[in-house]
């Protein structure tokens, strides 16, 4: 499964903004049996901040363990805010 | 001093305002344009622009000091959250056609982060002017946060309650993972800002309560010096 940030936004910065994300993914996450990788693709995202990050990205990685994967992180500030989360 | 003249529409673009504002400010006499051409549109002197927002730093700066809360001009005032992401996202567009990715991404991160801060610490709890004040001038490479809400010692009292000064608070929060709100684990904004300057050509100076601090590239003390003003809230000013 992919979940591809821009279709969040390419501006993705402030906390309630990732919470909302977070939770309006729900329904798709809900339907996933979890049996495979979850690739995170931030192509297209212009800036990231680790506020966002750390509403959407963190209880991700909490309940899926050791199944997410990051793609197309190359962006300074989605590099940055990934380095600051220690998910990179 | 550059007398190259300008459009409004370039004015305006540079300052970060409308054009609308640029008539206002024109009429009120605080921003004088020069007639031309047949149609006697407004045109600026480049110098002009320049100095203007070097005055546009001190009102800043006095909106913040000011013992009385009056709301900024609509252009520069992000009453909401919602208000400050739109200008957030214009800003990024402007960035975007003058710099390269790498510059752009990260000096709109550090400012959405900066200003989000505010917000997220004041909501519901602002003294007098809900929101913050928040301009730039591309011409001159700057962006100016404010504002009024209750500055970081007092959020930070809340879950440090020994600490002593404001310099001591600000210091803290540029360098420790630290949250004025508890229960929540958060706290990376103003490190994250720390570690964009530290790494990149920019400049920031925030001062909060009578603390303020200095960074830039490659400088990775943090020394919080005595201010010789007072601002309940925070300003920020980013150099790029």
């Amino acid at each position: 499964m992919t979940i591809q940030i821009k279709k969040f936004g390419n501006v993705l910065v402030s906390r309630p903004a990732g919470k909302e994300a977070w939770l309006a993914y729900q329904p798709v996450l809900n339907e996933y049996p979890g049996d495979e990788k979850i690739i995170i693709d931030f192509a297209d995202v212009a800036v990231l901040t680790p506020s966002w990050a750390d509403e959407f990205l963190t209880p991700l990685y909490k309940r899926y363990p050791g199944i997410v994967k990051l793609q197309n992180t190359k962006n300074p500030s989605v590099k940055a805010s990934l380095s600051i989360l220690k998910l990179i | 001093m550059e007398n190259k003249l300008i459009s409004i529409s370039k004015a305006a673009n540079l300052l970060g305002v409308s054009i609308d504002t640029l008539r206002r400010w024109d009429k009120a006499g605080q921003l004088g344009s020069i007639r031309g051409g047949l149609r006697g549109h407004r045109f600026y002197n480049l110098s002009d622009i320049e100095q203007f927002t070097k005055d546009e730093l001190n009102l800043a700066r006095k909106w913040a000091e000011s013992s009385q809360g009056v709301e900024p001009e609509s252009d520069i005032y992000c009453q909401t959250r919602d208000i400050f992401q739109a200008r957030l996202e214009v800003l990024q567009k402007k960035l975007e056609r003058e710099l390269p990715l790498v510059i752009s991404s990260l000096i709109t991160a550090i400012t959405g982060e900066i200003g989000n801060n505010s917000f997220d610490h004041n909501l519901g709890n602002w003294p007098d002017i809900t929101g913050i004040y928040f301009s730039y001038s591309l011409k001159n490479k700057i962006i100016i946060l404010a504002d009024r809400g209750q500055g970081i010692l007092t959020t930070l009292k809340r879950v440090k309650p020994d600490l002593v000064d404001a310099k001591e608070a600000l210091k803290m929060a540029f360098t420790e993972n630290i949250s004025g709100r508890s229960s929540e684990a958060r706290g990376n904004g103003l490190k994250f800002v720390r570690e964009i300057i530290i790494n990149n050509p920019f400049k920031i100076y925030f001062q909060t309560s009578d603390a303020y601090l200095s960074l830039t590239q490659n400088n990775k003390e943090v020394i919080v010096k005595q201010a010789s003003s007072f601002i309940r809230g925070c300003f920020a000013k980013i150099d790029y």
